[in-house]
């Protein structure tokens, strides 16, 4: 049984995953600390704390799901080679690509949550009233 | 002795296997716990409304309950592995356990800031 191909596409699939993800995550977490400020009304302790484990959590999902998908059935030829590795490739760009709006999502909606509750007064609730 | 090492033994592959796995995942537990030990502090000192020896106490606890979870659930994890026969084998089963490992630390950690949150939301104190 011939594997060689196999180890040409989990060397080339293996650099480009990890490259790209650490790309992404260091530009998107670079950005996002300017929301972290204002959801967070510029508290910067806790929310580059928050910012950091928004990070950790975006590397643990992407690299495993990235590890978990990486098999790959035996090659035959190099058309097969390029063939397999551009459909895994970009399947998991996409999955990236989606991942990254989630997260921007996430960010937006923080920060509109955040705002209205500096602007409005706290509302009492009728069914649990604080005590 | 290298041509019995390289030559397809099922034995020393999988040991192989275990060997690499173990690693791996014994260093991104250790590396992510020590990110979670730092970063983590801050909402815990909120929480104890500033108490900071609780606060340290809280948090070691934390740290070493985190560690005998994640080191503990991934050396179990062995105990399911298939027999494997060739290098490719190797790479495929080390490649996807490690990214189970570390999906399902993602996930547990996600989990995690959704109670941080619902718990900051309810606890007036937090502002969060």
């Amino acid at each position: 049984m011939h594997t060689t191909f196999n180890y040409i596409a989990y060397l080339i699939y293996l650099p480009v995953v990890i490259l790209v993800t650490w790309r992404v995550a260091y530009t998107l977490f670079k950005n996002s600390k300017v929301f972290m400020m204002d959801i967070f009304h510029g508290k910067s302790d806790i929310a580059l704390s928050t910012n950091k484990l928004f990070e950790t959590g975006f590397y643990l999902l992407n690299l495993g799901f990235a590890f978990w998908i990486m098999q790959i059935a035996t090659i035959g030829s190099q058309q097969e080679l390029l063939e397999k590795l551009s459909a895994k490739i970009g399947g998991f760009f996409i999955y990236l690509g989606v991942m990254v709006f989630f997260n921007l999502y996430l960010f937006f909606r923080g920060r509109r949550v955040s705002n209205n509750k500096g602007r409005l007064a706290p509302v009492p609730d009728p069914l649990f009233p604080k005590a | 002795m290298l041509y019995s090492f390289v030559s397809s033994n099922s034995n020393t592959m999988n040991l192989l296997a275990y060997i690499i796995y173990l690693l791996i995942t014994w260093v991104i537990t250790v590396q992510v716990g020590w990110l979670f030990y730092r970063n983590g502090r801050v909402f815990i000192l909120h929480a104890m409304h500033g108490d900071v020896a609780s606060t340290d106490a809280i948090n070691r606890i934390l740290l070493i309950g985190y560690y005998l979870l994640n080191i503990g659930y991934a050396t179990m994890m062995i105990s399911t592995w298939a027999p494997l026969h060739s290098w490719k084998e190797v790479i495929d089963s080390v490649s996807r356990m490690t990214g189970f490992i570390m999906l399902t630390l993602g996930i547990i950690h996600c989990f995690n800031m959704l109670v941080i949150y619902f718990l900051g939301k309810k606890n007036f104190h937090l502002h969060l």
